[in-house]
């Protein structure tokens, strides 16, 4: 019998608040599925499109960006430039016909370890009935 | 289409005076009806400047290598230089001078109206053809494209002929000039957006297809870059030039480096670099269809950074090209952007 799909996840959480969510759930012990790949950046301003582009291009099923708040940024307004910037993300990988499912994006703040797990978790159900990722992904 | 008259008068008098470096306008080709860019530098040649149709390059590509140019000199000429723009020209202009790349005082716009008509599509002008060679094509007063041929004149209606980029024009009137030829008139518009609603009301899977049909003809010549005024970055994701390579790189090193995306026209590595564009120039793209024009496959680009000037629009409630005070659509914020795609 074939083994289920497990979707491999692409997460790109700040450093502030979405990582040090996601390592409290660690540290709580909160069971939630291994299928992400946390990638630690400064701020969800500084993910650039071709990071998430190039996340799908290299083999990602989906990519999550998670971030503060809106008026929590450690840099003020890094998450409103990544808001309106990955909304054009989102629209255009939805526009060329990737699945809408497969781009997410978040806020978690560092109190919030159960809002990730149930984000991952969600993440996850929603990908596994999509099949694997095949549409951007680079031949190998 | 405007008289030209008042505008060469003008053209005349700069040179003369010595206030330009030169002009940049249109010029009778060299490929029969086809108009190409033409330099002046001589107040004399001013009579060889051409307004019609045919004029469909977007010239502030130009003034991009002429900051180039200047960069590398050690005593530049720094007076104006003269650019003789349409609607749509003008408004990359604009947005040249939203982002500080040009100075107002760098250039000296020779705004042209397109009036009531546009410019032509090559396409269509050949199917319309069929074989035969035009030799000019002109606009009258009714409003109908006059070709001129070896065996007579054909009459076709504007929007036979025009170029979809002038059927979805919200101004085809310079939006910033020195002087202006024509009126401004806005052309009724049934549907800004027509070619981006088509693919969008397609299902997911088909919208896929579509463009992977596409975008597997592409095969990475960068003529979309090339033509683009909108892109002048230094160094193009696509190919980075800054890691220098010395004798003692080996090739280990080298192949370790990281590549966003790789230069093999492979479908997957050409969607990366066509997506990647798309979004450099979202909120930055003033649809002057020169993508389009140049590829030499005829890959429907502007369907691309159109799509994203329709959310620009939609979500964000921003016109590109009309305000240089303006700040660029993605260096700044509201409170209320939507959110509602965040969980």
């Amino acid at each position: 019998m074939a083994e289920e799909f497990e979707p491999r996840i692409v997460a790109f959480l700040c450093k502030w608040c979405s990582s040090a969510g996601s390592d409290l759930a660690g540290v709580s012990r909160m069971e939630y599925p291994p299928n992400v790949v946390p990638i630690q950046v400064m701020c969800s301003g500084s993910v650039s499109p071709l990071y998430i582009f190039s996340a799908f291009n290299k083999g990602a099923d989906g990519v999550l960006v998670s971030g503060c708040h809106p008026g929590d940024c450690h840099y003020i307004k890094g998450n409103y430039y990544a808001r309106r910037r990955l909304n054009l993300v989102k629209k255009l990988l939805e526009y060329i016909g990737l699945e809408p499912q497969r781009f997410q994006m978040s806020w978690v703040s560092a109190a919030e370890g159960t809002k990730y797990t149930q984000i991952i978790k969600d993440f996850v159900k929603e990908l596994k009935p999509l099949g694997p990722q095949t549409k951007l992904r680079r031949n190998p | 289409m405007a008289k030209i008259d008042d505008l060469k008068e003008e053209a005349r008098k700069l040179l003369r005076e010595g206030k330009v470096k030169y002009i940049i306008g249109y010029g009778a080709g060299s490929n029969g009806w086809l108009a190409a860019p033409l330099f002046i530098k001589k107040p004399e040649d001013v009579d060889k400047l051409v307004w019609d149709p045919t004029c469909v390059h977007n010239l502030v590509r130009f003034l991009v290598d002429e900051k180039r140019r200047k960069a590398r000199q050690k005593q530049p000429d720094r007076r104006p230089v003269g650019i003789m723009v349409k609607g749509c020209d003008s408004r990359a202009i604009v947005v040249l001078l939203q982002e500080k790349f040009i100075e107002r005082s760098d250039v000296y716009i020779l705004g042209v109206s397109c009036e009531k008509a546009g410019v032509v599509d090559d396409a269509k002008l050949a199917k319309k053809l069929a074989g035969k060679k035009a030799k000019t094509i002109e606009v009258d007063d009714r409003n109908l494209f006059v070709i001129t041929t070896d065996g007579g004149k054909i009459e076709v209606p504007a929007e036979e002929l025009l170029a979809e980029k002038c059927l979805e024009c919200r101004a085809n009137f310079p939006v910033i000039y020195d002087v202006l030829s024509g009126e401004k008139t806005k052309r009724p518009l049934e549907k800004p957006f027509g070619s981006v609603d088509k693919i969008e009301s397609l299902p997911v899977e088909e919208r896929w297809n579509f463009w992977k049909e596409q975008l597997d003809k592409c095969i990475r010549c960068y003529a979309c870059r090339s033509a683009c005024p909108m892109c002048y970055c230094d160094e193009c994701v696509v190919d980075s030039i800054h890691l220098a390579v010395s004798v003692d790189t080996t090739a280990d090193e080298k192949a370790r480096r990281i590549k966003w995306i790789q230069r093999s026209a492979v479908p997957s590595e050409n969607i990366v670099y066509h997506l990647v564009r798309a979004i450099h120039l979202g909120g930055r793209c003033i649809d002057c269809g020169e993508c389009e024009r140049a590829c030499p496959l005829d890959i429907p680009l502007r369907f691309l950074n159109k799509k994203l000037e329709k959310e620009a629009k939609e979500l964000f409630d921003y016109e590109v090209g009309f305000d240089p005070d303006l700040p660029s659509l993605i260096s700044s914020f509201r409170d209320d952007d939507p959110q509602d795609f965040i969980r």
